[in-house]
């Protein structure tokens, strides 16, 4: 996948909403999101429910599978992945 | 062993260890094959309270390739759940299962089968139930009517069973992990000692079985009956694999259950190939890998590291063996290609050029009346290498090939030693361990009448 800027990438595919949910379950984001109201506008209720893990194949180029069900979903995002990094700190 | 316990990462993981796979025109319905993949190895009868099972996060799968390109176009999964009727007893029974919906049955599993043809899935068959283990007497009286009761039958032909049976592979493990040692012959070992007759290391364990009949021309890329056996089409590739979701997370709130895609842990096709011609730092990397991708292992099958060995355990038995230097295409034909027309009077199970294990089965060849369990060497061409029946003397054979004795086939200037078509490891098959009709594997031990002491 072409390297495309994050918010560009969500509004684009539906995969997005996968990346949105591997933030939401980084280490510290969720609550503060959640009280923030969570942008999961364009999730139903049942994606919102549904487990996934986000795997951070390597920071530098941004490379994260998303697990969900029994897909996975490679998206190009260093942003993403570098914020996740910086949360494991 | 055939597959049992074979590489190290999936010696950890009996749920998903394949350990044998059988491929055979049905003796008593021979318009049908019978495809069988085992798992769980070596259970020991009395392995309760929590007696075997298949894994509900694991997908089975049996998959056929009947064009000759080395890949899956036929696929049967198999999927599994457990229940539980009451989960405040620690028994498996809480009074005898006399039936299969007996509430005296706590812990039962039931499954699904589907078949994957092309880009189209469907489901079979959904909520079959499985027999319990075979406890002992008082808990599953009748044991033998209860496991037939446990044979489905499937829409548009053919049934299905899954569940526990008796292990139906024979082998002496003890000798031969003990320096290749075949006790017939440790006379002539290196390290000699008195020669003995063989002990059959798992007469005494049982094994789970998934095992599906089909009518053969379901089984055909056209869809019509098998008729010619010189037909390159009438010979399907038979291969199972086991695999897990890529990931799972353990313990408290943040446990996920398994998720992601499914990835192969475990695959076989033919005997012992993964147990004795893969290496150590490769048996891993094998059972992840689909049979199109064997070329990488080419090297392991064309120069087998126990036919180097055998000339060094044995002084003196297998000269000419040992002053052949040439890559083994006997071995590479009957284990990676498929026997090409020509090179058996009669006979032929090719299929493809690309090296990849797979069981090869003729499905033109009628059922043997009388079989040998030395199969097609032996000269039944009902039997293995032509697939694979539950009673072939698969270890015997292969032994024999990895001494020399099929190189003839392909190399007519090769003598093979005279030891090459005796050596065995001296056990043979014991007919109480199988049956005559599906799932022709025997009814399985029970533990109270075979404790493990």
């Amino acid at each position: 996948m072409a390297e495309i800027t994050r918010r560009g990438f969500i509004k684009k595919t539906s995969v997005g909403a996968a990346a949105l949910g591997a933030m939401a379950a980084a280490p510290g984001m969720t609550a503060a999101h959640a009280a923030a109201g969570h942008p999961a506008s364009g999730l139903t209720a049942e994606e919102l429910r549904e487990p996934l893990v986000a795997h951070v194949r390597n920071v530098a180029t941004g490379e994260i599978a998303v697990l969900v069900g029994e897909r996975e979903v490679i998206i190009q995002d260093r942003e993403l992945a570098a914020r996740l990094a910086r949360a494991a700190r | 062993m055939s597959s049992h316990r074979e590489a190290p990462a999936i010696a950890k993981d009996p749920v998903a260890d394949s350990t044998d796979v059988y491929a055979f025109v049905s003796p008593d319905q021979p318009d049908t094959v019978t495809l069988i993949s085992n798992y769980v190895p070596l259970q020991a009868p009395d392995g309760g309270p929590n007696f075997y099972e298949f894994g509900d996060d694991v997908l089975y799968e049996i998959h056929i390739d009947n064009i000759g390109d080395a890949q899956a176009h036929i696929t049967y999964q198999f999927r599994f759940q457990t229940h539980l009727r009451t989960p405040e007893s620690f028994l498996y029974n809480t009074g005898p299962i006399t039936a299969l919906n007996s509430p005296n049955w706590n812990r039962y599993q039931t499954y699904s089968v589907a078949k994957v043809a092309g880009d189209t899935s469907n489901t079979l068959a959904a909520g079959l139930l499985s027999p319990p283990c075979n406890v002992g007497p008082r808990s599953t009286p009748n044991y033998a009517s209860l496991a037939q009761s446990a044979v489905h039958a499937l829409p548009g032909g053919g049934k299905v069973f899954a569940g526990q049976r008796r292990e139906g592979f024979y082998v002496d493990l003890g000798s031969i992990f003990d320096l290749g040692t075949l006790r017939p012959f440790e006379m002539a070992h290196l390290i000699p000692s008195a020669a003995a007759v063989g002990v059959d290391s798992t007469k005494g364990v049982n094994v789970h079985t998934i095992a599906i009949q089909i009518p053969r021309s379901q089984l055909m890329h056209d869809g019509s009956v098998p008729s010619d056996a010189a037909n390159p089409r009438s010979v399907i590739g038979v291969w199972c694999s086991a695999s897990r979701q890529r990931m799972e997370i353990h313990g408290g709130q943040g446990a996920i259950g398994p998720i992601g895609p499914w990835v192969q842990v475990s695959r076989m096709g033919n005997p012992l190939v993964n147990e004795v011609l893969i290496p150590l730092g490769k048996k891993d990397l094998w059972n992840a890998t689909e049979p199109k991708d064997d070329a990488q292992f080419l090297k392991y099958y064309q120069h087998p590291e126990l036919s180097g060995l055998l000339p060094v355990l044995y002084p003196k038995v297998f000269p000419n063996l040992a002053a052949y230097k040439g890559a083994r295409v006997d071995i590479e034909a009957i284990l990676l290609t498929g026997i090409p027309s020509g090179i058996v009077p009669g006979f032929q199970n090719f299929t493809t050029k690309v090296p990849s294990d797979m069981l090869r089965l003729n499905m033109a060849i009628p059922p043997s009346a009388k079989p040998n369990a030395g199969g097609l060497v032996a000269g039944d061409a009902a039997g293995f290498p032509n697939g694979r029946r539950v009673f072939d003397d698969v270890t015997t054979i292969e032994i024999r090939a990895l001494a020399g004795a099929t190189l003839p086939l392909v190399d007519k200037a090769f003598t093979p030693d005279g030891a090459a078509s005796k050596v065995t490891d001296g056990v043979g098959p014991d007919n109480a361990r199988y049956i005559s009709s599906f799932p022709y594997l025997g009814t399985p031990l029970d533990g109270y009448h075979n404790p493990s002491a």
